[in-house]
């Protein structure tokens, strides 16, 4: 008999090896390179099983909301705007979530803004749009003119949604419990591209530590944080950015103008009880432009900003 | 945009719901940084043929606040039964004491080594210290402690500085403890060297005394390779005041038969003369610590090495090892090996010699004594899928002491005078955090 068997190779394989004092996981998801720690009190086929349960979710995450990939969710909800679509659970919570995102921040922040990066590109170049090009686009944006009745979903033809600013950080929370689910009690640190969730404290009573990255230096850490449990968020223009006499321009665009919020913060990191948490401050604070550190200091969460 | 009081709830409950209950334990964020740790043991120290007996309950909690800020607080209860050698040599007929008390009478049968079987006691202590960075590369830690038992009181505080080197692989440290303790001992504290008188009559007995210590420590570590840590401390400790033990005293004996004088009670009270101890009221004591851990992959080994020296004259040696051999991913066994040596003290004497000059000092005690000890046991631990971890030591200790053979006079060495003993040791820890 002839069997024949597809190995996976490249950007889907795990690795896992043994550090001082835990298991380190490592694999490539969301275009990030994806760590997962656990402390050392488990044998390594429990480590192997806990990374694989995470890098599977992020995978089926990445696969499920890809604006991107034919066939996800997302592509499906995208082709047929204009006509109603009945969505399943975890997107119509990503939908509530993304509303609620939405109301807080009075309308700054907006799923349906993705249309607008046709007119910006954030590439670190100079290439500012004109107004005309904008006021263009913004017909296609706003949660506003989006009928959402859970789980009914209709968008005006020609738009967009994407879930960029809480898909990451939903996936970081999703993976942590599902490492909890597979080993319960056992401290482990998901960290997807910087943003990071700890399920558990270590037995042995210390934190995880933290890196987190200053945006003018790029691979340096510049401040450890301590963390025993719960999420850590980073939002930043590091990468993403345009400079246009003399102005620098942040990726973060306020949806109801259609224009980089001004004084943005070149980056903010936030500690939350989750990473969903963490990840929705920076947004917000990063939408309050110069008044982020006030929000942020007002929000009373630990938080670091540049 | 939205007033911030609402946006942390709002987004809580948003998050909660997009994350399901599992995901979202209400605050977890202030519990995270304030998780404790409690590590509770149950012990059981038993000597050999129905003496000292110690049963004692141990739970340790340590709070971490973050950033290396920490509170670990233990509190201890154990109780103490049992006989304990009163210092009186054996003799050929029954020996007959006054208890300490002053109260009552017990009596030693023919040939054996008199105990005072009256001792029990139930004991409380309660210790708490905060640590926390104070500078960069400066960690300070302070201290408290409390215990209370029948007849002790002990109070003590502490400080201590760390400061680490080269990278955090070289810490230096310095303390200092001090402490004070109130002794109020059953009956009252008797004068050195005072006899032993009949039931009723205190007229030998002085209240409460009290003694203080100062300890002061110095300490060096040093991380030699990747596996391996050394540590190395000096200690320098001294006691002033009331150092005497109130319960133990010394026969007065015959210079040629070598046994006890004897004595009649007026109605009850003492067949013999026996005098309770004098020890000088200062010690200082200086004592040199080593240890080394070092990685074998996942085994550890630990071996230990001390010396102290006083101006009592003892001198003490102390090596010991252990071995933690890892059994799966989940349980370890540790094999622990320890031999303790020790010389006596200047004044220690068997007893003393009737006719002759009282010395100023003098003691029977055993612990002042010529000694040496051998403890092996080992320990069994296991972490559960939970985190938390069981464990239980078992340790088998045996003493074997001598007395010099110049203090032995006449028919005492027909007779055992510094008995063997044995003792072993059963702890059941439960470790776990919440």
């Amino acid at each position: 008999m002839n069997a024949s068997v597809s190995v996976r190779r490249g950007p889907c394989a795990v690795t896992l090896v043994r550090d001082r004092d835990h298991w380190a996981g490592r694999f490539v998801a969301m275009a990030s390179p994806c760590d997962v720690l656990i402390e050392d009190v488990v044998s390594q086929m429990q480590a192997k099983q806990i990374v694989d349960a995470v890098a599977a979710c992020a995978w089926r995450i990445e696969k499920k909301f890809s604006r991107y990939r034919p066939g996800s969710v997302v592509w499906d909800i995208n082709d047929t705007a204009g006509a109603v679509v009945a969505v399943d659970d975890e997107t119509a919570s990503l939908l509530d979530f993304a509303a609620t995102l939405t109301q807080l921040s009075d309308g700054r922040f907006d799923i349906t803004s993705g249309v607008l990066r046709r007119a910006w590109t954030f590439d670190g170049g100079a290439r500012i749009p004109s107004q005309e090009q904008i006021d263009a686009l913004l017909p296609l944006v706003g949660w506003n003119k989006v009928q959402w009745n859970r789980p009914s979903l209709l968008l005006g033809p020609g738009m967009q949604i994407d879930f960029g600013g809480i898909g990451k950080e939903y996936a970081v929370d999703t993976a942590a419990a599902l490492a909890n689910r597979a080993a319960p009690g056992v401290s482990c640190l998901v960290n997807f591209g910087g943003d990071v969730a700890v399920v558990n404290a270590r037995q042995d009573g210390q934190p995880w530590r933290v890196g987190v990255e200053r945006p003018d230096r790029l691979g340096s850490t510049a401040e450890m944080v301590s963390l025993h449990r719960g999420g850590i968020a980073t939002s930043g223009d590091s990468r993403r950015f345009v400079q246009s006499s003399g102005r620098r321009y942040s990726h973060i665009l306020d949806a109801r103008t259609g224009w980089p919020v001004e004084r943005a913060p070149r980056s903010v990191t936030v500690v939350a009880d989750t990473c969903t948490q963490a990840g929705s401050f920076t947004t917000l604070a990063m939408l309050q432009g110069r008044q982020a550190e006030a929000f942020l200091k007002a929000s009373g969460h630990q938080f670091w900003i540049q | 945009m939205t007033g911030n009081d609402d946006i942390g709830a709002k987004l809580a409950a948003a998050a909660c719901a997009l994350l399901g209950t599992a995901v979202c334990a209400p605050a977890s964020a202030e519990e995270s940084t304030n998780a404790w740790s409690i590590d509770s043991s149950f012990l059981y120290y038993g000597e050999s043929d129905g003496r000292v007996q110690d049963v004692s309950a141990i739970v340790a909690a340590q709070r971490d606040f973050g950033d290396q800020r920490k509170l670990s607080a233990t509190l201890t209860a154990d109780t103490l039964t049992g006989a304990s050698a009163s210092g009186a040599i054996a003799l050929d007929g029954p020996q007959t004491f006054t208890s300490p008390s002053g109260r009552a009478t017990y009596t030693t049968p023919a040939g054996e080594v008199p105990l005072d079987d009256t001792f029990h006691d139930t004991r409380f202590a309660l210790n708490a210290t905060w640590s926390q960075p104070l500078a960069e590369l400066y960690t300070l830690s302070a201290g408290a402690g409390f215990s209370t038992e029948y007849d002790y009181r002990h109070l003590g505080a502490n400080v201590s500085l760390a400061r680490d080197f080269n990278k955090r692989n070289t810490t230096l440290s310095a303390g200092l403890a001090w402490s004070q303790d109130d002794i109020d001992p059953v009956g009252g504290a008797p004068m050195p060297l005072s006899q032993m008188l009949d039931v009723g009559d205190q007229s030998h007995k002085l209240g409460s005394d009290s003694k203080t210590v100062l300890d002061v420590l110095v300490g060096f570590t040093q991380v030699l390779d990747r596996a391996t840590v050394l540590r190395v401390n000096y200690s320098y400790s001294d006691s002033s005041g009331y150092l005497n033990d109130p319960y133990k005293v010394l026969s007065v004996v015959d210079p040629l038969t070598g046994d006890t004088i004897t004595r009649v009670p007026a109605e009850e009270g003492p067949t013999g003369v026996y005098l309770y101890e004098s020890r000088p009221d200062k010690r200082a004591k200086q004592s040199v610590y080593a240890e080394m851990k070092r990685a074998f992959g996942a085994r550890v080994l630990r071996v230990a090495y001390r010396f102290m020296t006083d101006d009592w004259g003892i001198d003490s040696n102390t090596a010991e090892a252990s071995l933690r051999w890892p059994l799966g991913a989940s349980s370890y066994i540790e094999p622990q090996l320890r031999y303790y040596t020790q010389s006596h003290a200047d004044f220690y004497r068997a007893s003393l010699i009737d006719g002759e000059p009282l010395p100023q000092y003098a003691s029977a005690d055993f612990r002042l004594g010529d000694f040496d000890a051998t403890t092996v046991g080992f320990k069994y631990g296991h972490r559960m899928a939970n985190g938390s971890e069981w464990n239980a030591r078992f340790e088998y200790y045996q003493q074997t002491g001598s007395i010099p053979s110049q203090q032995i006079i006449g028919n005492q060495a027909n007779r055992e005078q510094y008995p063997d003993l044995s003792a072993v040791i059963v702890q059941f820890g439960y470790r776990f955090g919440f």
